[in-house]
């Protein structure tokens, strides 16, 4: 098989985890007007709670739902405990980001300090290799890659055919004037972080599952790459997003391939400063 | 570390501004206590008071199961030297240090250790990750330090406090090439960790591999920070190497295998790994990710000989057995593995002569027991071997000179503070115990040396 392609194909993969936390990254960002730098943090903490269940004998895969509505617990915890107050308070959005950095090194170590510092697996086959065009991916990345399409398609359907995705569209282009035009907008914003967090225990499962071996720190490099990925679509843009993530995974992988691995990630830092200093509202962002 | 360094500049500015906020208010700190007077227990301590050992090592981060290893050997070595009554009357502690595998963090955290430490008489740990960075700081402290590193530096830059029972790192390169001949194996992969623990063992390893007539198919570096390695894995099984040679820790090696296995057709490419695969935390977490006999069934690992039985290795493993399951991060795996682990082993022997030589001199002013630390381990004439702190000091009260002689087998320091050991050849069973497979003799490393 050509090394091209199969970084391509390993592209394609990264790419199809990195969207379901990017989109849910950007959509949480657009909506309650948090930059929340602890994401990361509560995707780990969907893949130890699933990791929880797993070890006492429950399959990944049913472990999955509940890893997502303990994150979604969490994101509307985060919000009500900790950003709501200093937003009522009028902190500045800097300050907030700042807030939500120590918030993700607070659910990191507690983490850590539960767990240890080791690696862990989920116990799960893998199951059989599939040979598509000389890629080989298995069964259960063949599932995160379907997983990733679901989402991205439920994403776009509920934001533009649903009442409540209306709503927080309308919501993330001006609070106020929604509010004044009878969207209950803190309702609105409640249901983001649980539906947004609900997601980024989707990411983080999936993305354990995909990497094989993780532990308490392993998203600290993923966050930038979400990062990359929101701000080379544009912020706040779901479909920017899944742009975005698209471009970085298969960047990462390709670089990977023909220079020293560990200068990956530069190269897909190196397109979204080239793109951001052509267009700085990212790929979809509006030009003014 | 250059592609995460830079990633993390661009986006995550403000973890920087904490740090180096961090970093400040450390300095700051430490100006300020030293201006208030020096914690350093170089003058002695006052009766009563507790001694205090230090783990300076990772505790989080990507090596982050080093620490709770050295912790488990300083716990279990303070209570068995407790158990036998102290250090003229002092009872021994612990204490630690997190560095985070990193010397922009271990700088800091090692300035706030010795400021905040009183009767601090031993540092243990400081690994290759960090020890470049701390072990000048800790020198200038004037506490003595037993190293868990390698590097070439500390083989011609004399720390008149520092001392390590660890071969330099590029002799570990040469014990893994060994162990490639010794198998057969004629084309190498390398996959090692962009960490500096780890890259030193780069250089060595190509230049061993070409004067053993072996072949270097691909030379990997893992980003210890990346998601995943799916490229490199593909590019080392396109170059169909006999045996990978690696080490790159935290989940690294278990997701770059894991990954190996599968583009491989799901057979495991056979590893050989450093001494510091031999833990609990990386049996665990690589047999989870290939499968446990998968795993054990293809992994070699270099090891420092130790006992495996006998007095010292008795007395050693009582004192491990003794904290089992109290030590905070070292619950994993089976228990057993840390009798094997360099750092358990080698940390113990260096803390029991510390212990040792502060009875022998009577007194717990660093200037004047450190002498005895080359004494105790090499030995003088006509002193007495003992295997165990308690043997030590019923030999020392009887009027007699002593020479320590621990699991880690005898010390011979060189000029420099180093006394390398002698080399075996470790593996696993599939549910993790270390078992000795082969040795390593000194014709064998000198014939691949560089």
């Amino acid at each position: 098989m050509s090394i091209f392609l199969a970084s391509v194909g390993f592209g394609l993969l990264t790419a199809a985890v990195l969207a379901i936390a990017a989109v849910s990254f950007t959509l949480q960002f657009a909506v309650t007007n948090v930059l929340n730098l602890a994401f990361a943090a509560v995707m780990t903490a969907g893949a130890f709670t699933a990791y929880g269940l797993n070890r006492a004998g429950v399959s990944v895969w049913l472990a999955l739902p509940v890893a997502m509505v303990a994150c979604a617990v969490l994101s509307v915890a985060l919000n009500l405990l900790v950003y709501a107050p200093f937003q009522r308070r009028g902190s500045a959005p800097i300050t907030i980001v700042i807030v939500s950095l120590g918030m993700a090194l607070i659910i990191e170590f507690g983490i850590q300090a539960a767990v240890g510092g080791i690696s862990v697996s989920y116990k799960m086959s893998q199951g059989r290799p599939y040979h598509l065009g000389g890629l080989v991916l298995t069964g259960v990345q063949l599932v995160i890659i379907a997983i990733s399409v679901v989402v991205m398609l439920a994403a776009y359907l509920t934001l533009r055919y649903t009442k409540l995705g209306k709503s927080m569209r309308a919501t993330a282009a001006n609070r106020q004037l929604a509010r004044n035009c009878g969207i209950r907008t803190g309702r609105v914003i409640t249901i983001t972080w649980a539906g947004t967090g609900a997601l980024a225990g989707l990411a983080g499962t999936v993305y354990a599952i995909d990497i094989g071996s993780f532990g308490p720190t392993s998203t600290d490099l993923f966050v930038v790459l979400i990062l990359a990925a929101v701000f080379l679509g544009g912020p706040g843009h779901a479909y920017g997003a899944m742009l975005g993530a698209l471009l970085i995974g298969v960047a990462t992988e390709v670089s990977a391939a023909y220079i020293v691995p560990s200068y990956k990630y530069v190269i897909a830092f190196v397109v979204l400063l080239a793109m951001l200093a052509l267009r700085p509202t990212g790929l979809l962002g509006a030009r003014s | 570390m250059l592609a995460v360094g830079r990633a993390r500049n661009s986006v995550s500015t403000f973890r920087r501004s904490s740090r180096l906020l961090a970093a400040i208010g450390a300095v700051a700190l430490t100006a300020t206590l030293a201006a208030c007077g020096s914690s350093s227990s170089s003058g002695g301590i006052a009766s009563g008071q507790k001694i205090v050992f230090a783990d300076v090592a990772p505790f989080s981060g990507p090596d982050a199961a080093l620490g709770p290893t050295y912790l488990v050997s300083c716990e279990g070595t303070t209570a068995a030297i407790n158990k036998a009554g102290g250090v003229l009357g002092h009872q021994v502690s612990c204490t630690t240090a997190d560095t985070r595998g990193d010397p922009a963090d271990a700088y800091p955290a090692v300035q706030s250790l010795l400021s905040r430490t009183h009767n601090l008489e031993l540092v243990i740990g400081c690994t290759s990750d960090e020890a470049a960075a701390v072990a000048p700081v800790i020198n200038s402290h004037k506490t003595v330090m037993f190293c868990m590193t390698g590097q070439s530096l500390f083989d011609h830059k004399h720390y008149d406090y520092f001392y390590r029972l660890v071969p330099p790192d590029l002799a570990e390169s040469y014990a893994m090439t060994v162990i490639a001949k010794q198998l057969g194996y004629k084309k190498i992969a390398l996959a090692f960790g962009n960490d500096i623990g780890s890259q030193t063992f780069v250089a060595p390893a190509i230049s061993a591999i070409r004067k053993a007539g072996m072949t270097m198919v691909a030379n990997e570096t893992l980003d210890l920070n990346a998601t995943t390695f799916r490229t490199e894995a593909e590019k080392i099984v396109q170059a169909h190497p006999d045996a990978i040679m690696t080490e790159a820790l935290g989940s690294a090696d278990a997701t770059l295998l894991s990954e190996i296995k599968q583009l491989n057709g799901g057979t495991v490419i056979p590893i050989i790994g450093t001494s510091a695969a031999i833990s609990p935390a990386f049996f665990t977490s690589a047999a989870a990710a290939v499968g446990a006999s998968d795993f054990a069934n293809n992994f070699h690992a270099d090891n420092l000989v130790t006992a495996t039985s006998g007095p010292a290795y008795d007395a050693f493993t009582q004192s491990l057995l003794a904290v089992k399951g109290k030590v905070s991060g070292a619950q994993t795996g089976d228990f057993t593995t840390y009798f094997t682990a360099p750092g358990a082993v080698h940390l113990y022997d260096g803390m029991n002569l510390a212990a040792l030589a502060m009875i022998a001199a009577g007194s717990t002013e660093t200037a004047k027991w450190k002498p005895y630390l080359t004494s105790i381990g090499d030995g003088v004439p006509g002193a007495v071997t003992v295997n165990s702190f308690a043997q030590g000091v019923a030999e020392l009260k009887a009027g007699k000179k002593i020479r320590y002689v621990g699991p880690g087998g005898p010390t011979s320091f060189d000029a420099f503070h180093s006394s390398p050991g002698i080399f075996q050849i470790d593996t696993y069973t599939p549910s993790g115990v270390v078992q000795v497979s082969g040795n390593i003799t000194d014709a064998e490393l000198q014939a691949v040396s560089g």
